[in-house]
């Protein structure tokens, strides 16, 4: 065997991975070279720099916990989906009563208007706002299952806006947020308070964001509104035309830039 | 199988697997929040596959899909200038002084290693990440890269190479090494 081979060989006779013949070739070859010796040692030292548990990265202690609640999360809603379609309406509430299983429908009405209208909402106080915050996050988590996300994929917004007409009885604004980092991917028909309404859908970092926006035939009070359901953000503001309702698992600090930028446009 | 039971056998097989998971995420995204990101994807993609898993090793199972979802993310997330890949032709840092009486110390400088590491091409770095870190057989760093063994074997062959030619002479600058192939026109 000459250098060139040894060399080649000898990161995997380390690892103990060559058979008896070759590793009985190589052992050869190091006790006859003292340059392949040498590199055996220095390999051997490398190991060992590598196998420092220094350099091992540790998930911190609050991602393990962000973790496990997201798994918790993915596991009631995929208990939710493999109920037949006439419990959908209920799925915000079963968030929280989701390790309910199946319930008999009539108690689990009950409950799931209570426990749904008790939790999703405490900072938006009037009963109506509270309807809605229920119905976009429901709208939020059911787009999160897989092809229900974007009826029209697109990051143009020339493609989404048009895309609007003739669904809807208004012109939802798209704006292009990309300089400030927020990606436009898409938008979707949806349907909240008994409406048709606009949902674009902006990501940033993997976070997929559903931006609600139907005409505001309220007063306009532009002060951001803010819920914290379950370990997703909801947003909400009345503009001088539309009404915007944001939701997303982003963190509240990001999607409060986001709720400011759109708020500008 | 309910999901509450899916999500108690989840924990118990594939979570106590966290820590490897991030620590390959970290070292192919090379950023803490980003290998966060990664590892959270990851874990719910691996929830939803989780009935795909039948008698095979959690382990390599898992970082698999830690490894795909890393991929995506860089080539989702980053411009391709900024991502460094290896092509089958690298320049390798120059062998140091060829004076034979010399005896080569490798700087075992945990700060010198991880530099050295990070900058090892990405095709190079997975390798020996999973080999060092990781402790998987050639034959599982096969299947979790979806390359033949004799890949592995050379990619940690010339991978360990690489870093040793570093650390050997840690202060000399290191050879540029070219943006991913993949990212330019073909």
């Amino acid at each position: 065997m000459k250098c060139d081979d040894s060399r080649i060989y000898l990161s995997a006779y380390l690892d103990d991975e060559l058979d008896v013949a070759e590793s009985i070739r190589v052992q050869k070859h190091l006790a006859e070279c003292r340059e392949c010796r040498e590199a055996q040692d220095q390999q051997l030292a490398l190991r060992s720099a590598l196998r420092d548990p220094e350099l091992h990265a540790h998930p911190s202690a609050d991602f393990s916990k962000r973790l496990q609640a997201s798994l918790r999360r993915a596991a009631k809603e995929e208990a939710q989906s493999r109920r037949p379609a006439w419990t959908d309406w209920l799925r915000v509430g079963s968030l929280r009563i989701g390790y309910l299983g199946w319930v008999p429908a009539a108690a689990a009405l009950v409950i799931v208007t209570t426990v749904g209208a008790l939790f999703v909402m405490n900072g938006m106080r009037s009963s109506h706002d509270q309807v809605i915050a229920s119905a976009v996050l429901a709208g939020h988590i059911r787009s999160l299952q897989a092809g229900h996300l974007m009826d029209v994929p697109s990051s143009d917004r020339h493609t989404v806006k048009p895309w609007f007409q003739g669904k809807l009885d208004f012109s939802p604004p798209v704006p292009d947020l990309s300089e400030m980092g927020w990606t436009l991917i898409g938008g979707r028909l949806d349907y909240v308070d008994g409406r048709p309404v606009a949902a674009l859908i902006y990501q940033r970092r993997m976070h997929n964001i559903n931006v609600f926006v139907w005409p505001n035939h309220d007063s306009a009070d532009s002060t951001i509104k803010e819920e914290d359901a379950q370990g997703y953000q909801i947003l909400h503001w009345n503009g001088a035309e539309m009404t915007y309702w944001v939701v997303s698992d982003l963190n509240r600090e990001e999607l409060l830039d986001l709720a400011r930028a759109l708020r500008g446009h | 199988m309910t999901s509450q039971e899916k999500l108690g056998r989840f924990e118990e097989q594939i979570s106590p697997h966290l820590k490897s998971a991030y620590n390959l995420a970290r070292w192919l995204t090379r950023s803490h929040e980003d290998a966060e990101d990664v590892v959270q994807e990851a874990f719910l993609r691996a929830f939803s596959a989780f009935e795909n898993l039948r008698g095979e090793d959690a382990k390599p199972w898992l970082l698999t899909i830690v490894r795909n979802t890393s991929l995506t993310w860089l080539k989702r997330n980053r411009n391709a200038g900024a991502q460094v890949s290896i092509d089958e032709s690298p320049q390798d840092p120059s062998e140091p002084s060829p004076d034979p009486e010399e005896i080569l110390l490798l700087s075992c400088d945990r700060e010198q290693v991880r530099r050295a590491l990070e900058q090892l091409p990405s095709d190079f770095r997975e390798a020996v990440v999973l080999r060092e870190m990781e402790g998987l057989s050639y034959k599982e760093i096969s299947t979790t890269i979806g390359v033949p063994l004799g890949t592995v074997m050379s990619r940690l062959s010339r991978g360990r190479d690489w870093l040793r030619r570093i650390l050997i002479n840690p202060d000399t600058s290191l050879s540029p090494v070219k943006p991913e192939g993949g990212s330019g026109p073909k």
